[in-house]
């Protein structure tokens, strides 16, 4: 019998954890941005942080989230890049064999996620932060430009709408703001403005 | 089992009644610089201004404005939203977005994106900015469990107001040709005696209305 409450009490104390705690799978489809391609190839390292980053809130006082990011920015980079390039190749790092006919390599990393749900601020939304970090390498592997692109996705709280697929729509929107920045920001960074003119 | 529909209809006819019952004031104004001139296959699109740091156009509004537009009399062809900025990625999006007419010649500098223009037919873009938000709530409903079930007591109010404003760029000609406004208050309740009746003020979907009636009668009155 005592072995009986023990089970008992531990299933309900997991209940009780497990079922605080919300998690998020971000889902989306990400258009194919209209512009000009640049005439390079392009290596795209996507390192497994990358592929599988996953935020997990950590402090207390806020309601605990898991939202795994990685599958829905993988698909906006791989819809993204092959838009802007006219050939766009994944590979594991710079020493791989189909490095040869590779101009520049692109390597994105996520600095940092941040959101805000609407019970902690006076705004009726739910609001995304994300701070990526984009490093372009010449085929040598060196480094040639290293900037902060910061994505922002906002949505209003609606009407029978749960708090998962509110959250979803912010993130997509901050994704799609992430791709736009991307997109309109790439040719404009100084360090490869100054190699894409001399590379022309 | 035979069940009556015409019964539960009546039934619950009442019931759809008092939750519409609500009052909302909607207030109309319009400044039209040039006449809007459509012709047969051309379109328009009605898409959210959301540059905005405490409030957001609500995508809902946005297409609730294209749905009016496009149907009953005198219905225009409207393209929706999200096919408009998908299709025009990433020149549309919160923060992309031409805040000027002038704007446009910046992204019809891309031929790709002059083209979708072109294979949309547009003519005039309808850019929406505003929001609907509770202006004022007060009173308390309290609910309890008992032996014969659950039972609430208690009356409930809220305002809500409801400001929209939409400008009408014409594309071809590059030119802002007018300005459409939609007010509307309106105060909802909520009794509860047993069970809450929600006797709601539909303030935003009456703007939406007010509003796409009005943009209707900007495009048609110019062509009449």
């Amino acid at each position: 019998m005592k072995i009986f409450i023990f089970k008992l009490t531990i299933l309900t104390l997991l209940f009780l954890v497990l079922g605080c705690k919300s998690t998020l799978t971000v889902k989306g489809d990400f258009p194919t941005p209209v512009v000009n391609k640049l005439p390079f190839t392009l290596g795209v390292i996507y390192d497994n942080k990358f592929k599988d980053y996953q935020y997990s809130e950590v402090d207390e006082k806020r309601e605990e989230w898991e939202i795994s990011v990685g599958d829905a920015q993988l698909q906006l980079f791989k819809t993204v890049l092959p838009a802007m390039f006219s050939n766009v190749i994944d590979v594991s790092d710079f020493n791989s064999t189909e490095n040869n006919s590779i101009d520049i390599f692109f390597k994105p990393s996520i600095d940092e996620l941040q959101y805000n749900v609407p019970a902690e601020t006076k705004l009726n939304m739910f609001e995304v932060w994300i701070k990526y970090n984009m490093k372009v390498y010449d085929n040598n592997g060196q480094l040639l430009a290293d900037w902060i692109l910061t994505a922002y996705g906002k949505t209003p709280t609606a009407f029978m709408k749960s708090q998962e697929s509110a959250l979803n729509e912010a993130m997509v929107i901050a994704l799609r703001d992430a791709g736009a920045g991307l997109t309109l920001k790439f040719s404009h960074i100084p360090e490869i403005n100054t190699w894409l003119l001399k590379n022309k | 089992m035979m069940i009556n529909m015409s019964y539960i209809r009546v039934k619950f006819l009442p019931f759809y009644l008092l939750i519409s019952a609500g009052c909302t004031t909607v207030t109309i104004e319009e400044v039209q610089h040039t006449e809007a001139t459509l012709v047969e296959g051309e379109s328009v699109v009605v898409i959210g201004r959301r540059t905005s740091n405490d409030y957001e156009t609500e995508p809902e509004l946005i297409s609730c404005i294209g749905k009016v537009l496009s149907k009953g009399d005198n219905q225009l062809n409207v393209i929706p939203e999200q096919t408009f900025m998908d299709n025009l990625y990433p020149w549309f999006e919160p923060r992309t977005a031409p805040l000027r007419v002038r704007d446009l010649q910046r992204l019809l500098a891309y031929d790709a994106v002059s083209q979708k223009f072109d294979d949309f037919n547009v003519h005039y873009i309808i850019w929406i900015d505003g929001n609907t938000e509770t202006t004022r709530s007060s009173g308390s409903i309290t609910c309890s469990l008992g032996t014969g079930g659950i039972g609430c007591f208690g009356f409930g109010t809220w305002d809500k107001k409801a400001e929209y404003e939409a400008s009408i760029w014409d594309y071809k000609n590059k030119k802002l040709i007018g300005k459409v406004s939609s007010e509307a208050d309106g105060t909802s309740y909520m009794p509860a005696i047993v069970i809450p009746i929600p006797i709601i003020a539909q303030v935003q979907a009456d703007a939406c209305k007010g509003m796409a009636v009005q943009l209707k009668h900007f495009f048609n009155n110019s062509q009449g």
